[in-house]
C-alpha cells in the first residue's frame, strides 16, 4: 500500500467519467435520438429498411454492444496508464472457485 | 400421441436432465456459495448466465409476435431491454460489486446507513421478483400444456415443481451453470427457426441481412391492403408512450435485483465490466433476431395463409384455434380468409412459426425446450432473489442476526419452495396478460430501486431519510399511474400504464434529493466510502487520501 498523489486520482476519475459520459451520450443519442425526428427519418434507407425501423430493429442494439465493448476494452488501458494493474491476476483462485 | 408429442417430451426432458444434473452437481455447500457462487464466474459464461437469467418467457415467446402485431411500436421493448444494460454497466454494476455484498437490499441498508431503507428494499425486492415470476410460470403453463396437449394448470404445476426443486438444491451456483446450458439451448432453438425461414424466403442464410428485402416487398402489400404500414412509427401508440415506455424498461433493467445480483458473482469491477458486454452480446443474438422472426412470420402469414380458401386451411391452424389465440373468421362471408381477417395472439406467433414454416418436428420440439429454458432460467433467478430477501436481509439482519449458516441456509431453501409455490397458485389464473405483468414489473423496478441505487453510488450527499421517501414516493407514484391509467383513464401525454415508470422515477429522484438537502448530511465514513466507489480496488480511498494497494 503507497500513497497516491491525489490529483492524479481526481484525474482518474474525470478521465472516466467524461468517457462514460460520452458513451451514454451516444446510446441516447441512437434510441431517443432517432425516435424523437422518427417521422423525419422515414425516407432515409438501411438495407431497404427505412432508418428509424432500422436503428430500432438493429442499430441502436449493435450500437450498445460495441459500446460496451470499447468502455471495456478503453477502462482496461486507463488502468494500466495510472498504473493499476492488479498484481496477482488471480487466475488460480478464479478456477479453484468453479470447481 | 404422435411424433410431434416424442420428440417435444423428448427434447425437454433431455434438456431439463441436463440442467437438473449439473444443479446437483455443484450443489451448494455454504452460504456464500449459495447466494453468489462464490465469486468466481469468468465473465463470458457470467454473460451467459446473465443472458439467460435476463431473456425470459416474454422475450423469447412474446417480444417476435409483439414486434410483428406493433410493428415499428413494438421496437420499444427491443431498444428498451438491450438499452438499460448500458445504464447497468456504465452506472451501476462495477460500483454495487467494489461495495461487495450480497444483495441489493444489504446495499442499500448499509451505503444509506438504514435498517428501515433495508427492509422496505427487502419487501420490494419480493414484490418485483414475485410479479415477474407469475408471467414466468403462466408462460411455462402455456408451453407445456400446449406441448405435451395437457391442461395449462397442469403445465404450470409441473414448472412449479421442477422450479422448486433445483432453484432450492443448487443455489446460484447450480443455476450459473445451469444458466449457461440454458443459454446455449435457448439461442439455437431461437435462431434456428429464423435461419431456416431466412433460407427459404431469401435463399439468404444471414437473416439480419437478409429481412430487409422481405420488409420492401411487405410495404407493398400494406399499400396495397390500404392498412397502416409496418414500418411507419407511432401507429399503435404516441410517440411519447414509445419513450416512455423506453425509459422504463431501461431503468427498470438497471433495477432488477436478480439481474444486478449477478454482478456479484465477479471478482473484480474489471470483470464487472466485461461480463455486461459480453452479456449484451448474448442477448443482442435473440434481440437482434426477434425483428427478423417478426417480419418473416408476418411476410409468411400475408402471402402464404391469408388468400387461402376456409375450407381448405392449413394442419396447423386448428390446435392454435383451439386455444383461443388464433381467429380466422370470414367476415365477409366469400370463403376466402383475408389478411384482416385474421387475428393472431402475440404470445403464439414464436411457437406458431416453425409450424406455420413447415419447418418438421424437430425444431418445433427445439423450441418448446427453448422456450422452458428461458421460462425456467428467469424464474429460477428471481427466485433466489426472493429467497435472499427473505432469508438475508429480513430474517439474518434483522429478525435473528445469531441465526447459523445452516439455519440461514435452511431458511432460503423453504421461502424458495414457498414463494414458487405462491408463485404457481397466482400463475394457475394470472391477473394479466404476461406482457404486462412483466411490465409492471420493470416499472416498479425504474420507480424504487434505479433512483435508489443511482443516487447512491454517485451523489455523496444522499442519506438514510433521502433513500426512504425516494423509495416511497417512487413505488407509491408508479402504482398510483399504473392504476389510474389502466382503470381511471387517466394519461399524461398519451402514456399508458406500462410507460409509468418514467413518472416514478422522476418522483424518487426528485423525493430523495430534496429529502436528503433538508436532513443532516451522511457521516463522514458513508461519504469516503462512497467516494470510494469511483476507483477501482486497487485505489482505496480514506480520510482524503488516495492509496494504491497490490499493483505491480
Amino acid at each position: 500500500m503507497k500513497k497516491m498523489d491525489p490529483e492524479q486520482a481526481k484525474a482518474y476519475f474525470r478521465l472516466r467519467t467524461t468517457l462514460i459520459m460520452i458513451y451514454l451520450g451516444i446510446g441516447m443519442l441512437v434510441s431517443f435520438g432517432i425516435v424523437l425526428f422518427a417521422e423525419s427519418l422515414l425516407s432515409f434507407t438501411v438495407m431497404g429498411i427505412p432508418l428509424p425501423y432500422y436503428m430500432g430493429s438493429q442499430g441502436a442494439i449493435v450500437t450498445f454492444i460495441v459500446l460496451l465493448f470499447f468502455n471495456a476494452f478503453i477502462s482496461d488501458y486507463v488502468d494500466k496508464k495510472f498504473g493499476l494493474v492488479p498484481k496477482d491476476s488471480s487466475k488460480e483462485s478464479d478456477q479453484a472457485a468453479n470447481q | 400421441m404422435d411424433a410431434q408429442f416424442l420428440v417435444s417430451l423428448g427434447l425437454i426432458a433431455g434438456t431439463f436432465a441436463l440442467y437438473i444434473g449439473i444443479a446437483i452437481y455443484n450443489k451448494a455447500k455454504e452460504t456464500s456459495d449459495f447466494y453468489v457462487a462464490g465469486r468466481g464466474v469468468p465473465p463470458v459464461f457470467n454473460g451467459m448466465a446473465i443472458g439467460a437469467d435476463w431473456m425470459s418467457a416474454a422475450s423469447f415467446i412474446g417480444l417476435a409476435g409483439t414486434v410483428m402485431i406493433l410493428g415499428y411500436d413494438g421496437l420499444a421493448y427491443i431498444m428498451g431491454w438491450t438499452g438499460g444494460y448500458l445504464l447497468l454497466t456504465f452506472l451501476l454494476a462495477p460500483q454495487l460489486r467494489k461495495y461487495g455484498r450480497y444483495t441489493v437490499p444489504e446495499f442499500i441498508g448499509d451505503r444509506y446507513r438504514s435498517n428501515t431503507a433495508r427492509l422496505i428494499a427487502a419487501v420490494a425486492t419480493i414484490i418485483i421478483s414475485f410479479t415477474y415470476s407469475v408471467g414466468q410460470l403462466s408462460g411455462s403453463g402455456v408451453v407445456i400444456g400446449r406441448l405435451l396437449e395437457v391442461d395449462t394448470m397442469i403445465g404450470t404445476l409441473i414448472g412449479v415443481v421442477l422450479i422448486a426443486f433445483y432453484s432450492a438444491m443448487g443455489g446460484m451456483k447450480g443455476i450459473t451453470w445451469t444458466q449457461v446450458a440454458q443459454y446455449l439451448v435457448l439461442i439455437v432453438a431461437y435462431l434456428i427457426p429464423v435461419i431456416f425461414m431466412s433460407l427459404q424466403l431469401t435463399q439468404n442464410p444471414v437473416p439480419w441481412l437478409s429481412y430487409g428485402e422481405v420488409i420492401s416487398e411487405m410495404r407493398s402489400i400494406d399499400q396495397e391492403l390500404g392498412i397502416s404500414e409496418y414500418i411507419i412509427p407511432f401507429t399503435e401508440a404516441s410517440k411519447w408512450q414509445f419513450m416512455a415506455l423506453m425509459f422504463t424498461l431501461m431503468a427498470g433493467t438497471a433495477g432488477l435485483p436478480h439481474v444486478i445480483v449477478r454482478f456479484y458473482t465477479v471478482k473484480t469491477m474489471k470483470a464487472a465490466r466485461w461480463s455486461g458486454a459480453w452479456a449484451l452480446l448474448f442477448i443482442g443474438l435473440l434481440y437482434l433476431s426477434a425483428p427478423a422472426y417478426a417480419a418473416f412470420s408476418r411476410f409468411i402469414l400475408m402471402t402464404e395463409v391469408a388468400g387461402s380458401s376456409l375450407g381448405n386451411l392449413p394442419a396447423w391452424t386448428q390446435p392454435w384455434v383451439d386455444t383461443g389465440k388464433l381467429s380466422l373468421a370470414d367476415g365477409n362471408n366469400d370463403g376466402v380468409l383475408q389478411w384482416t381477417e385474421l387475428v393472431i395472439s402475440n404470445d403464439i406467433v414464436v411457437m406458431a412459426t416453425p409450424e406455420i414454416a413447415n419447418l418438421g418436428i424437430f425444431v418445433i420440439g427445439l423450441m418448446a425446450a427453448g422456450a422452458m429454458a428461458a421460462a425456467l432460467s428467469t424464474a429460477g433467478g428471481l427466485m433466489i432473489a426472493i429467497s435472499a430477501a427473505l432469508s438475508h436481509d429480513i430474517y439474518y439482519r434483522s429478525i435473528n442476526p445469531n441465526a447459523s449458516e445452516k439455519k440461514r441456509l435452511s431458511v432460503g431453501r423453504w421461502s424458495i419452495v414457498l414463494a414458487t409455490v405462491a408463485a404457481g397458485l397466482i400463475a394457475l389464473n394470472p391477473p394479466g396478460a404476461i406482457t404486462q405483468i412483466v411490465a409492471w414489473a420493470f416499472a416498479l423496478a425504474s420507480g424504487s430501486f434505479f433512483p435508489a441505487l443511482l443516487l447512491g453510488v454517485w451523489w455523496r450527499r444522499a442519506n438514510g431519510p433521502g433513500v426512504i421517501a425516494g423509495m416511497i414516493v417512487g413505488l407509491s407514484v408508479t402504482l398510483g399511474y399504473i392504476f389510474a391509467a389502466k382503470y381511471g383513464g387517466f394519461t399524461i401525454l398519451g402514456i399508458i400504464d406500462t410507460g409509468a415508470g418514467v413518472f416514478g422515477a422522476s418522483a424518487a429522484i426528485i423525493a430523495n434529493v430534496t429529502v436528503s438537502l433538508l436532513t443532516a448530511p451522511p457521516s463522514k465514513q458513508t461519504q469516503d466510502e462512497v467516494t470510494d466507489l469511483r476507483y477501482p480496488e486497487q485505489i482505496q480511498y480514506k480520510n482524503g487520501e488516495y492509496y494504491k494497494k497490490d499493483v505491480l
